[in-house]
């Protein structure tokens, strides 16, 4: 039987474009183009281009256009120009040679984004890194920041839920922060603080400016502790109106399945006595294929028109998305658009640029549930899933339930909206002094909707709700308004002395409200959640009681900041930064906090001594100290309130009870980091090797978090209080070398890395004491407890717990308790426990290999994380006999065939991490275009992603989660890891 | 022209301040979904909602709801209930194991639960009290009687809390305000025992009746009973006996004074409607949590009580449980078999689906058979048929179980509006006795004997009656103490009763063994506290600090 799916018609159109295209191909014997700087795209005038070993040679004009005659398909061009790399290109069948030349300064002249402004990279004293389009993690990226995983030394991004369309990635700069503050960094797409990522997609992005280290990132003061990331979109340009329309179909495939018992397998621990032969159920299932989805596509369009004059231009973009990840009812279907104007008028004086973006967006939530994958590794491989009558078989053992049944009987979408409107006006006052103001709003809205029919198991009529239907919707509506205003200033005294300045106030407030209902005793099931009234539960008080909420919160930021830069004979460079905020988070004695930096850069490049060693082209030296803060922390914790504390009855009425919420504190205030950097930006060999590293140490003080509280006199638990220090150091490295480069043949390489080191230096001070904070709890049976402890002086990630010892002759654990003798489980107390691991890896490495050889491309994308341990829960509970009669890893009677006794916690199941990935691999081919008047550009290309793993890890996928708390535990239920195949195309014109 | 645009400048810069100062530097913050205190205390209701939020906090810790408070604690450490490890459930980090064989440390997350637990009721109490101080009673329609009976129910319901907390640690800090001091010191025992008898003493008597329109409630029954468990403790408590008090505290219920739901309370008349789903208005009720389901507030009993789902279709329930607290063998055992409570209170031998004879199926060891539960913790699905077993050796199927509380099937008009009780008659019968007897040097008087064969005859057939009564010479305090663990199994109550009788730390009983170390009767002070709280010392016995 042939489907002809959507993926079909897509590669069959492709493959017909691309043999429509190849016949517009002919021969000339002249040939001319045009000269531009890679850099800015302006046209080159005066360079040399020489056919090679000859004498012929021509130079190109004021708008950049050379023509020359050559003699063969063999003739090589070469062009040079002072101050540029030359460059030779093979002539071959093409009549119009457009070339790039590259500054060998361009490195230094690149523009920064550094928050309320741009700058030069020669003038940044900061640890700044910019990743520009073209260097993006090719492929579809599930969420924009895939576009830079790797590509940042320092910045992680781990997609702990693998390529799950309605999953965004673990995110995290140069470790962890924070306990219960914010840890993830500060997002500022066109200079909107706290954008939100929904309304980006990879087309529309221009770079990624990641403000590493304090000096940069005190700018953002008080949000600032875990980085700042700045995304610039593409915006307008003048010339002539383009289009490009860009596009990608991608398919998912699993790419380790556990190892688990088939039913054959099964059978025979049957015929073996291990298993009671009352567990055969005379059927023969995988629940683990039947949870795929093996014809799984997404596919991608973007379309975007740009044009205008110098004095005012757009660029207006639209998109349509429909991904679709490897579980059954997984998808996500998204369209939108961005819209970008600018306009320069009154006598050039005054600049305007609006933007407006929008994304729709459709997720079914249902599929892909990490307990389903679970359900599929321990269900019994001999129960059928599916009865003759088409019901579903609900298998009776522990912690069992049929996934199958509740994808057939349940609806849970989500529908969701964001907006994002921003506006900025710059009028030059006079020269050199700009008043700027900026106004935002981003708007995210979305509804749920959650349906379990009358045939759903938890619904039967053996349940409280007697076998009527349950319905839920639920709606959240959340909105920022940001008005910032800044005066900027530049003066060059003498030609010597440069000065820039800022001053600035902004203002930001959030809220969020929420509101949910639901009701039951639906006894059809024609409505769905489209009737609430229509349930029963509203009258019948034997069923459970409908239930609804709403919530609403708000939160006010203000703050007044400065920025001075100064340089001297473009060699010697200075920055200072002051930020003063408020937020009305924090308690009424520590509203206001304030944010300094202080950096400075020395070009060593220019110095003489530096000079003369000729290997050294380029030198510069930074060193940056910077105080930020992180007020990422729920409101109302300073102040007490009065909150709900269930019913109780006042002469036989049911009224709520009222009591404190939470221990009030009027002295919370801003968690404080301060961080010192040392950078060093190199070029060496003529700038063949370009990088740059980057040393700091971090001192998080006053961290944020529940501790506990003196009971009494307080009247709950814990304090929402500053207590605690958090060291972090490390070595980051990134290095770009041109390796190969002959004649057509370009090899580049580049190189990312970073150790992290951290310790929680101090969890407590005068008042509040915590001896350890607990993380992971690892679940039923056997309540075992939390897997990683954090402790005052202790590395974050530690995992805790009994060390084993071996096992007896029957099998039985033996743990060694403190003592170090070997005793029986229950013979181990808390004083017993150690540390047995980490989860935290210590070094992130990623390499890009870029071959380039006349159109065609290839990069070849290295990605490892080394030094850290994985806690396998797998193992811990499925591959011990004593999960019958749930099915069991292979690996229980193999490799812990010797175990007989139930599942304990220790280092038995601590395992090795490390691992290298081939994160991405792509092939690319830039059609070569004769006559631009209909197509400028074209380029297809095929990306795999996850190809393959390189580890010693036992279990399915080593790249867990390892930002935060709870880092380095393989859970009892996942979803898939896959490797992705990818086909696209981008097309100019 | 150069002072033209200096003077522009001048105006934007100020006009940029002007536009800042006020509105765009307000950092308040603006509530919503939660309620300000000075939004609050507008009448009466909103009054008694505060004084009532300690009561919706203390069944967590008192009621077996599930949680790690006193209930846990005191029926882990103590001799008719365990929760046995059984196959791959129930390991839990060995706390139970601890608490079963008393090697518990200063280091056990649920004790710091019940500690923080019980103080937050503490917290929830004295915040009240500081609240209700300020208010203009005139205002909000209060009279003196009713001020001064709600600020009474709040002093007699927290010293409640530290009784409690004196018996199972013994010396603690005594805190009357929130906030302050930062850091309270320990108090000995002595001190806090003198606390609570002051101010039980005092409040007592301001209580007022047991209503059925005070359900719920701490009224003068429930003041008189805490009165009667403090006396008849105070000679374990300070080496001073104080019987007389006690008998005292009893007759003011016995004899109505203090009230009751149906006029002065009465003993129940069988064994089930003290504890049916319509003991809101039990003849015997004293003190209760006021429970409903229809009123939202549900007593669930199940996470400790309940098995997995086969259970549910032996009761027609739709509530499970996690398979945990079983009854010890020899708890069992002490019930003859002819005593009406072993089947009337009790899951016990094969369960079959509610209303059939079809068998319910077990689903661990004995998956796929039928489930019959087992007077025995141990290994029978492998083999083991004889031995006395231990906490580690427990199977789905064993040890008998809870079922003196009935929540009623699920289409029962009444299902789950059991409330629970705290106090009833039968234990003042029982505490009168018991004075009486230790009174009497240990002696039973025919009063005694009257008082505890008024609730065991509920116990007995008309025709075992006369062979199982008592009678002066059968009723020895050993007796009494057997015969207060049959009848209040279940009910909380027998960590405090085996050590007034000197039994906790010298008993053995079934898997444990005696570990003759006083410093056991009561627990460690949590780690976590001692260091959070300087003045906090540590209880003889257990290691300073972690």
């Amino acid at each position: 039987m042939i489907k002809k799916s959507p993926f079909r018609c897509f590669i069959l159109s492709f493959v017909a474009l691309l043999l429509a295209l190849s016949e517009v191909q002919a021969q000339s014997r002249t040939v001319g183009g045009k000269v531009t700087d890679e850099a800015d795209g302006s046209p080159v005038p005066g360079v040399t281009v020489t056919v090679k070993n000859t004498t012929q040679a021509t130079q190109t004009n004021e708008s950049g256009q050379f023509s020359i005659s050559v003699g063969s398909e063999n003739t090589v061009l070469v062009f040079s120009f002072l101050g540029y790399e030359s460059r030779e290109v093979r002539v071959g069948n093409q009549s119009a040679i457009n070339v790039t030349l590259t500054s060998k300064d361009a490195a230094l002249n690149e523009v920064v984004v550094v928050g309320y402004g741009t700058m030069k990279r020669r003038e940044v004293t900061s640890a700044v890194s910019t990743v520009k389009a073209k260097d993006f993690n090719p492929g579809g990226a599930r969420s924009p920041l895939d576009l830079i995983q790797g590509k940042v030394a320092g910045l992680i991004i781990t997609r702990t839920q693998g390529n799950n369309p309605n999953s965004s990635a673990a995110v995290q700069m140069r470790g962890v922060s924070s306990i219960n503050g914010t840890r993830t960094p500060l997002i500022v797409i066109d200079g909107i603080p706290g954008g939100n990522l929904d309304l980006l997609q990879q087309d529309d992005i221009e770079s990624f400016d990641v403000l590493k280290d304090g000096s940069a990132a005190a700018i953002y003061g008080t949000r600032a502790n875990a980085g700042v990331i700045l995304i610039t979109t593409k915006k307008g340009k003048e010339g002539e109106s383009r289009f490009d329309y860009s596009t990608y179909a991608q398919r998912e495939y699993v790419d380790r399945k556990p190892e688990y018992l088939t039913a054959s397998d099964f059978r025979s621990l049957i015929s073996q006595g291990l298993i009671n032969s009352s567990q055969d159920f005379g059927s023969s299932t995988d629940l683990y294929d039947e949870l795929i989805n093996k014809t799984n596509t997404s596919q991608y369009h973007n379309l975007s028109a740009t044009g205008g004059t110098a004095k005012s231009n757009y660029r207006a973009a639209v998109y349509f998305n429909d991904a679709n990840g490897i579980a059954k009812q997984n998808g996500r279907k998204q369209f939108g658009g961005r819209i970008n104007v600018n306009q320069r008028g009154f006598q050039d004086r005054l600049t305007f640029q609006a933007n407006l973006a929008a994304n729709f967006n459709k997720a079914n939530l249902l599929g892909g549930q990490t307990g389903d994958f679970e359900q599929a590794v321990q269900r019994n491989p001999t129960a059928p899933l599916v009865n003759a009558d088409g019901t579903f078989v609900e298998t009776q053992a522990y912690n069992n339930y049929n996934p199958l049944s509740r994808l057939a009987h349940r609806i849970s979408e989500r529908d969701q909206q964001t907006i994002s409107a921003d506006a900025k006006l710059d009028y030059k006052i006079i020269e050199g002094l700009n008043i700027n103001t900026f106004v935002s709003y981003v708007r995210d809205n979305y509804n749920d909707r959650y349906y379990r029919s009358t045939r759903d198991w938890d619904q039967r009529l053996n349940t409280s709700y007697r076998g009527m239907a349950y319905a839920s919707k639920s709606n959240r509506l959340d909105y920022t308004r940001t008005l910032e205003s800044t005066l900027n200033y530049t003066k060059t005294i003498n030609e010597k002395h440069s000065v820039t300045g800022l001053l600035g106030y902004s203002y930001q407030y959030y809220t969020v409200e929420n509101f949910n209902v639901n009701n039951n005793g639906f006894t059809t099931d024609g409505f769905l959640d489209w009737n609430l009234r229509a349930g029963g539960a509203i009258e019948n008080t034997a069923l459970p009681r409908p239930d609804m909420g709403s919530s609403k919160e708000d939160n006010t930021l203000v703050a007044f900041f400065g920025r001075v830069n100064y340089s001297f004979a473009n060699k010697y460079f200075a920055q200072a930064i002051l930020r003063r905020e408020g937020s009305s988070r924090f308690g009424a004695n520590h509203k206001w906090g304030n944010f300094p930096a202080f950096s400075v850069g020395w070009q060593l490049g220019e110095e003489e001594f530096i000079k003369n060693i000729a290997a050294i082209s380029n030198l510069k030296l930074r060193v940056g100290y910077g105080v930020t803060g992180n007020q990422g922390i729920p409101n109302y914790q300073s102040i007490v309130t009065l909150g709900t504390g269930g019913v109780y009855p006042q002469g036989g009425v049911y009224y709520q009870t009222y009591g404190p919420g939470r221990n009030p504190n009027p002295d919370l205030r801003w968690e404080q980091k301060q961080e010192i950097n040392v950078g060093l930006d190199f070029g060496l060999l003529d700038n063949r090797i370009t990088g740059s590293l980057d040393v700091y140490n971090r001192n998080t003080k006053d961290l944020l978090s529940s501790y506990n509280a003196q009971q009494p006199p307080f009247v709950t638990s814990s304090i929402f209080t500053n207590v605690g220090s958090i060291r972090n150091r490390g070595i980051e490295l990134q290095l770009s070398a041109q390796a190969l480069r002959k004649g057509e043949f370009v090899w580049n390489i580049d190189f990312t890395g970073n150790t992290q080191h951290n310790k929680l230096t101090k969890l407590s001070n005068e008042i509040f004491k915590a001896n350890f904070l607990e993380f992971y709890g690892l679940p039923s049976p056997g309540n075992l407890g939390n897997a990683i402890r954090l402790e005052e002086g202790g590395a974050v990630g530690n995992f805790y717990g009994k060390r084993f010892a071996g096992f007896t002759e029957d099998g039985k654990w033996l743990f060694y308790n403190a003592k170090g003798e070997q005793v029986r489980a229950n013979q181990i107390n808390n004083n017993d426990l150690t540390v047995i691991g980490n989860g935290v890896p210590k070094l992130h490495l990623a390499l890009n290999n870029t071959f380039i050889y006349k159109n065609f491309d290839l990069s070849i994308f290295l990605r490892g994380k080394f030094g850290f341990d994985i806690l396998n829960t797998k193992e811990l509970y499925f591959g011990n006999k004593k999960w019958l009669p749930n099915n069991l890893l292979k690996s229980a009677i193999t490799t812990h065939d010797q175990l007989n006794d139930d599942p304990q916690y220790s280092d038995y199941y601590v395992e090795k991490g490390d691992f290298v990935k081939l994160d991405n691999l792509t092939l690319g081919y830039n059609a070569p275009i004769k006559d631009k008047r209909y197509v400028r550009n074209l380029r297809v290309f095929v990306t795999g992603r996850n190809l393959f793993t390189f580890t010693g890890y036992s279990g399915i996928d080593p790249e867990l989660e390892d930002t935060g708390f709870s880092t380095g535990v393989d859970g009892r239920g996942f979803y898939p890891r896959t490797k992705s195949m990818t086909i696209g195309l981008n097309l100019g014109f | 022209m150069k002072n033209k645009i200096k003077h522009k400048v001048k105006y934007l810069v100020l006009l940029i301040l002007v536009g800042v100062s006020n509105a765009c530097t307000d950092l308040d913050e603006t509530l919503y979904n939660q309620l300000n205190k000075n939004n609050f205390y507008n009448n009466k209701v909103e009054v008694m909602q505060a004084a009532l939020r300690p009561f919706t906090h203390m069944q967590a810790w008192m009621a077996p709801t599930g949680q790690n408070g006193y209930y846990y604690h005191g029926e882990m450490s103590a001799d008719q209930l365990a929760w046995p490890q059984k196959g791959r459930h129930g390991y839990d980090g060995g706390d139970h194991f601890r608490l079963h064989y008393h090697t518990w440390t200063a280091n056990e997350g649920r004790m710091r639960s019940a500690w923080s637990l019980i103080w937050t009721g503490v917290g929830f109490i004295n915040s009240a009290l500081m609240d209700l101080e300020g208010l203009d009673y005139g205002k909000l329609g209060i009279n003196d009687t009713e001020k001064n009976a709600i600020i009474a129910e709040l002093r007699v319901l927290r010293a409640f809390h530290y009784m409690k907390m004196m018996e199972l640690w013994g010396n603690i800090p005594i805190a009357t305000k929130v906030g302050e001091p930062l850091n309270p010191e320990t108090q000995p025992r002595a001190e806090v025992f003198n606390f609570v008898k002051t101010e039980l003493e005092t409040f007592v008597p301001q209580l007022l009746p047991y209503s059925q329109a005070l359900i719920g409630r701490v009224s003068a029954t429930a003041g008189y009973a805490m009165l009667a468990e403090l006396y008849i403790n105070a000679q374990y408590f300070t080496g001073t006996p104080m019987w007389d008090q006690a008998i005292q505290a009893c007759d003011k219920i016995i004899s109505g004074q203090a009230g009751g739901l149906n006029g002065a309370p009465k003993l129940a008349t069988n064994l089930t409607s003290t504890f049916s789903n319509t003991n809101k208005t039990a003849d015997e009720a004293l003190f209760q949590f006021a429970f409903s389901r229809k009123g939202g507030f549900t007593f669930g009993w199940g996470g400790f009580f309940m098995g997995y789902d086969n259970l549910k279709e032996a009761l027609n329930v739709d509530y499970g449980g996690w398979n945990a607290f079983v009854v010890i063998p020899s708890a069992f055992d002490a019930y003859k078999e002819n005593d009406l409570r072993k089947k009337e209170w009790f899951l016990f031998g094969p369960q079959y689906k509610y209303g059939t004879t079809t068998p319910v199926m077990g689903t661990e060891e004995w998956s796929g058979k039928p489930f019959v539960l087992v007077n025995s913790i141990r290994r029978e699905s492998e083999g083991d048929l004889t031995s006395t077993g231990d906490m580690s050796k427990g199977e789905e199927n064993s040890g008998a179980r809870f079922h003196k509380y009935k929540s009623g099937i699920i289409s029962d008009p009444n299902y789950q509006e059991n409330h629970y009780i705290l106090y009833r008659l039968t234990e003042i019968y029982f505490i009168k006795a018991e004075a009486l007897m230790r009174k009497n040097n240990g002696v039973a008087t025919q009063e005694a004997v009257d008082l505890i064969n008024a609730s065991k005859k509920r116990a007995f057939s008309a025709s075992d009656w006369e062979t199982e009564k008592y009678t002066p010479a059968t009723l020895t305090l050993d007796e009494l103490l057997a015969e207060k663990g049959r009848e209040f199994i279940f009910e909380g109550k027998r960590r405090a009763d085996i050590i007034r009788f000197g039994r906790f730390t010298k008993g053995t009983w079934w898997d444990h063994k005696p570990t003759n170390d006083p410093n056991k009767e009561i627990f460690a002070i949590p780690h976590t506290q001692l260091a959070a709280n300087p003045n906090l010392k540590q209880n003889p016995g257990y290691e300073p600090v972690n």
